[in-house]
């Protein structure tokens, strides 16, 4: 179940499908994030891939002595495109590899559009456009996804709801997106969701539409335990989400944003042009991939053994090559140290200006008193730390707006909730209108009458007697004391003990023994 | 050894825990293990490696091999990466994903299609077919509109008012134009023309193709035609008036359209561009790398571990090979970058870009494998290499031998009535050269056995040798001499047997008789072991015996060649190669005298290369003090001591042979290594190599020196062609070669990051210098 080997292997065997002979990939804007996610440059070169175009890039050449390889998803506009394009073929031969798309019509996906289906009316338009019989090959591959680890991936939605329906066309996207993950690790699931989530039920028949429609490909080998799709909703937790966390991938996610792996660092005072942007990748970068769950403390002093490790082949440079044999050594080293001189300034810069930021935007101190929001039930010292952290000048907006979000969340209602009063700080502070918005808006989203359930007092004796021991031994690390909910929920699917009335198989319970 | 000769008694010591043989020592009994049951169960493994393991050297040993291990696992990359904890490929198999195929859908509609486009072309091309089959030039105009409307019926002038195309409206000015290959009709402006070049050449590619019927001979029609000045009908009379339709035929823009598109497709059928050509080439030629690389590594490894499994020449070749595949793909690719670059107009920049991603991919592949592309050694490094891991295995058995030693001593303490004649009994059947068995089976002995055997029997150390000789041909994979050496090596576990009684008998009578006696016996002996020939180890003792006597003795031994000069000249090769091997051994025949080359071997693995110089000064040191061998007699056999391998290098008369003939170390390095040239030191390979392509690092090392800086730099050349006869300067060219010889090993110890090897080799190499220096006072 990696996500990134699956889409790897796919594009791989796209590629290798072709045959020998030098290749274009053609893309369009999406999948060549998918590409980029999982594939570097060189490696992709050493397919014989050397060159990359989009799509709907108007200045390509005609190159009659290069294999296309078209890996596009099946949108109105890229069948468009392709049909233009094979009317006046630039390359010699054609592999056409659609991203994934299937017809799904709940009484949502009625009313849209149906660009995102390769119907057989597409299929027919392709072929009757390729006069001159330069496709060789039409395939469906199912790597719609943005695969970010092995056990991540994204469809890179932002904003997929409209208050709390879906949005028809994200609907559409994500079934597409979930359904290529299930063909492309090969699962037929069952379908597990949220009860209180009314768009989580949505989604999860959408799904199973889809599946009980394509049956024929979703006939996989049976296994012993089924396996299970479950779907929740952001609105079991809003907390997590409002957390500063302090793991390196999620520091960097959060401080600095991550765009399919990129890493925008131009804001950074007095970055070098060639930091402007990095690349964060796991995949073939080893010490990102040793250090992206460790915490912040931790990365300082590996970052200081990746410094010292490099200062010790660094001196090779600039020791003068006496000997043949240095110079050979050095000859030899040339490319790894250029490798490693490039990952040691790359972590360096991200390291340094995450922790700039931590200190500039005292997110220490911030982080101390959400966690304490979020685990903690003492409301007038919480109130007191929030009020106390919203006069001190250092702490952004964003993050000021963040605790007083946890602590509507937390004392939604508490009898002697001073909401109003820190509402009337944030604007003292002044905070914008639209971070303001945002505490009403994230109580409506995540509060208690969405969430049916208690996310700070814990429900059962057993977690009452944890809760107890863990504040007589203390807390380790106070910025980590937080567990996210999903911990909990999954921690109770794998034990068996996850509630069916809280989250429900979709569809008969004949189907769970398919 | 005892356990062999006396079944019943409780074995004790290093006894194989599956055959159970007793092996004196756990370096043995590993050995022993590792190549006799290696095969068989990994629990008994298991087994006896913890059982090893108590061993406090042992341990150390293991501790050290695993580590290889882990390392060597850790170099394999991607699949060695661990996502901070999370190591996917922990995860199950998984296999490709699901893929389906509209391709039949899509062929069964293209089909279609193209059917319908085919009879298309061909239809639109038997029209052009007939439209150019007469002569245009010399035809009359109203003649050339009957054969143009009988080709295909024309469009009726009143059912299109307007242009199917544009939209305008036909009038007087706006006239209509007639296709002439569908028939439809279109303004002037959407006109299109085809001319005769292009029909000929569609309609006779065309005609190739079906290789019907020859195309009537189309000769290129004169421009100059009479003119056609006749009108005939008011509806074209545009048509003649303004256009002159000699060498032009008139058509739609789909009819056009669709044409071009065939003079395309005929085009591309016969052309292949230049960057397709080159970049084939440059395929084959890393296929070709990708084929040949492993080999030359595997061979270079073996060659660079001082193996004998492939030949030094054979994987010079091979490497000049595959540096010419290397040269030809940078050289391939550099054209392709160029390509084109100089045209007037330029390429597209999608075509540079292409250029350029080759040409990257191209360096990319040379550079990572051109630099995993291991040097040589050289002629004279790969005798080196040779007897580096000679030593180390000496060394080895060495460690055994001590193990041995002790086990042995004990073994004595119980041996009550041989230990009376321990003090010369023993140490006369010592000196176990086994020469014959040398010559007769190419294996080499571990010499560790003859400075070391002081107190081991020597049918005991012949059958150590045995196995090491089993060991060595193991490794060499030649299973079927391992298999003689075997059978060998079980009659030899027999004879011992006899020899314990006959070696009784002969204490004995030596104690009874004089010294003349036992020259006789002496001559007795040899006697007898010509007899059986097979069982070689009979010269051995004999000749330890010769040793082993005082010098009296040795005095009397030189009386001995007028009777049987052939033997006693084995015993003095031996004797010429035993010496430099252990160099305390001449001077003091007495047990613990062994303990010294011990000492010196035991370091840590540099210290075997330590040895070499030490031992050959303190030969040459030692050898003239003991003045019983006169000079001559050594030195001469030891020059021609290259029956034994082992003296061949310390040895003054083919070591300054070999510096004369190879180049030495340092300039060989600048031989094998492509990089180090000395005249650029880019650090960019890539760079430097359009000046400097690899061929010139990489041709052959010649004995006639080419690099002519690299000849200065080297100092000895001229002192060995000077006097190899004077004794001082053959030592102080001994003295530089051994410092050439650690400097090689410094730069091996370097490249495989072994720093302590290093640091110990430096020390060494100073040393070496200040006895040179000393040395060169002396003379002077």
């Amino acid at each position: 179940m990696n996500v990134v080997f699956a889409v790897k292997q796919y594009i791989s065997k796209m590629i290798e499908d072709s045959g020998p002979g030098m290749k274009v990939l053609l893309m369009d804007k999406e999948t060549t994030g998918i590409v980029s996610m999982v594939y570097t440059q060189s490696e992709i070169l050493q397919k014989e891939v050397y060159l990359f175009e989009r799509i709907d890039s108007q200045n390509r050449e005609i190159m009659k002595h290069l294999k296309a390889i078209c890996f596009l998803r099946p949108t109105k506009e890229n069948v468009d495109y392709l049909i233009q394009e094979l009317r006046r073929p630039k390359y010699s031969i054609y592999f056409i590899s659609e991203m994934i798309s299937f017809e799904s019509t709940t009484t949502h996906m009625s009313v849209s559009d149906l660009s995102n289906v390769i119907s057989k009316s597409d299929v027919k338009s392709l072929a009757e456009a390729d006069e001159q019989e330069v496709v060789a090959e039409v395939q469906e591959f199912y790597g719609d996804y943005i695969a970010v680890n092995p056990h991540l991936f994204s469809l890179n939605i932002l904003g997929c709801c409209q208050g709390r329906n879906w949005d028809p066309a994200q609907l559409s996207r994500t079934t597409q997106g979930l359904t290529a993950l299930l063909l492309s690790l090969k699962k037929c699931p069952m379908i597990r969701y949220q009860l209180s989530s009314e768009a989580a039920k949505r989604l999860g028949e959408c799904v199973k539409q889809v599946i009980t429609k394509e049956y024929e490909l979703f006939e996989f080998r049976r296994t012993e335990v089924p396996p299970l799709l479950l779907i929740l909703d952001r609105c079991d937790d809003a907390i997590t989400p409002l957390l500063n966390q302090w793991t390196y991938q999620a520091m960097v996610h959060e401080l600095l944003g991550i765009n399919n792996n990129r890493i925008d660092l131009s804001r950074v005072p007095g970055i070098s042009k060639d930091l402007r942007e990095v690349v964060l990748s796991a995949e073939n970068d080893e010490f990102y991939a040793n250090n992206m769950y460790l915490n912040f403390a931790e990365i300082g002093s590996n970052i200081k053994n990746l410094m010292e490790d490099f200062q010790r082949k660094k001196p090779k440079e600039q020791q003068k090559l006496e000997s043949i044999a240095d110079m050979k050594a050095f000859v030899e080293n040339y490319p790894q140290f250029k490798k490693m001189s490039g990952t040691v300034s790359k972590h360096v810069t991200v390291v340094g200006e995450l922790s700039r930021l931590v200190s500039e935007r005292n997110l220490l101190e911030v982080s101390e008193v959400e966690q304490e929001l979020a685990c903690q039930n003492d409301h007038s010292s919480a109130l007191q730390n929030v009020k106390r952290l919203l006069q001190n000048p250092r702490v952004t907006e964003f993050d000021a707006a963040r605790l007083v979000m946890l602590y509507a969340l937390h004392y939604e209602r508490h009898s002697s909730n001073s909401l109003p009063g820190l509402m009337m700080d944030l604007r003292n502070k002044g905070v914008s209108e639209k971070y303001r918005k945002l505490v009403s808006a994230v109580v409506e989203y995540g509060g208690k009458r969405v969430r049916g359930s208690d996310l700070f007092s814990p429900k059962d004796a057993v977690a009452i007697t944890k809760q107890f021991l863990k504040g007589l031994k203390g807390v380790e690390n106070v910025y980590t004391q937080h567990q996210p909910f999903l911990h909990e929920t999954l921690d109770h699917l794998i034990k068996g003990k996850l509630k069916e009335n809280l989250y429900p198989y979709l569809g008969p319970s004949t189907l769970r023994d398919r | 050894m005892a356990s062999l000769d006396d079944p019943g008694e409780v074995r004790e010591g290093f006894l194989c825990p599956l055959c159970l043989k007793d092996l004196q020592s756990f370096y043995q009994l590993q050995s022993h293990y590792e190549e006799e049951h290696s095969g068989e169960d990994r629990d008994v493994k298991g087994q006896i490696k913890s059982l090893v393991q108590k061993a406090k050297k042992a341990k150390n040993r293991l501790l050290k091999r695993e580590g290889d291990d882990r390392a060597e696992s850790g170099t394999q990359g991607y699949e060695s990466f661990s996502y901070g904890g999370v190591d996917p490929y922990m995860w199950e198999p998984q296999e490709l994903g699901a893929v389906r195929s509209h391709l039949s859908d899509f062929k069964k509609h293209r089909a279609a299609r193209i059917d319908h486009y085919v009879v298309e072309v061909n239809k639109l091309i038997i029209r052009l077919e007939k439209l150019t089959a007469f002569d245009r030039t010399n035809t009359e105009s109203a003649k050339i509109r009957a054969i143009e409307k009988s080709v295909v019926p024309w469009v009726n002038d009143q059912d299109v008012p307007f242009c199917p195309d544009c939209g305008n409206k036909f009038n007087i000015r706006n006239r209509r134009h007639h296709c002439r290959l569908c028939g439809s009709i279109m303004c002037k402006k959407c006109m299109e023309l085809i001319s005769l070049p292009l029909a000929n050449k569609l309609t006779s590619a065309s005609k190739d193709s079906l290789s019907t019927h020859t195309s009537p001979s189309q000769s290129p029609n004169s421009i100059h035609g009479s003119r056609r000045g006749s009108i005939s009908s008011m509806s074209s009379v545009s048509s003649v008036l303004d256009e002159k339709d000699d060498d032009r035929i008139r058509c739609c823009t789909h009819c056009k359209d669709t044409l071009l598109k065939r003079e395309q497709q005929i085009d591309e059928k016969e052309h292949t561009p230049d960057i397709v050509k080159l970049y084939e080439k440059l395929r084959l030629c890393m296929e070709k790398v990708d084929q040949k690389a492993p080999e030359y590594i595997r061979m270079a490894a073996s060659l660079n571990a001082g193996e004998t499994t492939y030949s030094l020449e054979h994987a010079s070749d091979l490497r000049v090979e595959v540096q010419k595949v290397y040269e030809l793909i940078d050289a391939l690719s550099k054209k392709i970058l160029t390509l084109g670059l100089n045209q007037d107009p330029p390429p597209h920049p999608n075509t540079l870009r292409l250029q350029r991603m080759i040409r990257y991919s191209a360096t990319l592949f040379v550079q990572e494998k051109l630099l995993g592309l291991m040097s040589l050694p050289t002629k004279e490094q790969f005798e080196e290499l040779k007897k580096k891991r000679k030593q180390e295995m000496e060394r080895k058995r060495i460690l055994e031998r001590q193990a041995a030693l002790e086990a042995q001593r004990r073994l004595e303490e119980r041996r009550s009535d041989l230990a009376s004649r321990a003090a010369n009994g023993e140490v006369v059947s010592l000196r176990g050269g086994p020469a014959p068995l040398r010559k007769a089976e190419g294996w080499l002995p571990l010499s560790g056995s003859q400075g070391q055997g002081e107190d081991s029997d020597p049918l005991l150390q012949q059958i150590h040798n045995i196995t090491s000789f089993i060991r060595q041909a193991k490794a060499a994979g030649r299973t079927d001499e391992v298999r003689t050496l075997q059978e060998n090596l079980r009659q030899l576990q027999d004879e011992y047997d006899q020899q314990q009684t006959e070696k009784a008998i002969e204490l004995s009578r030596k104690q009874a008789e004089e010294e003349d006696l036992q020259r006789e016996q002496l001559q007795m002996l040899r006697e007898r072991e010509w007899e059986r020939e097979r069982e070689q180890f009979q010269a051995a003792s004999l000749h330890t015996r010769t040793r082993s006597l005082d010098f009296r003795e040795i005095r009397s031994f030189h009386l001995e060649p007028g009777r049987e000069p052939r033997t006693h000249f084995a015993h003095v090769l031996d004797l010429g190669s035993s010496p430099a091997q252990s160099s305390a051994a001449p001077k003091s025949p007495s047990p613990s005298s062994a303990l010294e080359p011990i000492s010196v071997w035991s370091g840590p693995q540099a210290l075997g290369q330590e040895f070499f110089p030490q031992s050959t000064m303190s030969q040459q040191n030692e050898v003239p003090s003991l003045n019983l061998f006169d000079e001559e007699d050594l030195s001469s056999p030891t020059a021609e001591g290259t029956t034994s391998p082992l003296a061949a290098e310390p040895s003054f008369g083919p070591s300054a042979h070999i510096l004369k003939e190879y180049n030495p170390f340092e300039e060989e390095e600048a031989v094998g290594n492509p990089f180090t040239n000395p005249d650029s030191p880019a650090p960019n390979p890539f760079e430097e190599e359009d000046e400097h392509p690899y061929q010139r690092p990489s041709s052959p090392p010649v004995p006639g020196n080419p690099f002519e800086e690299a000849t200065c730099t080297n100092p000895f050349e001229m002192d060995s062609d000077s006097g190899p006869e004077s004794e001082e300067p053959i030592e102080e060219e001994l003295l530089l070669q051994q410092i050439d010889n650690i400097k090689a090993y410094i730069f091996d110890a370097k490249q495989c990051g072994r720093l302590d090897e290093v640091e110990v080799l430096t020390e060494n190499l100073r040393e070496l210098k200040r006895t040179l220096a000393k040395q060169k006072g002396g003379t002077d």
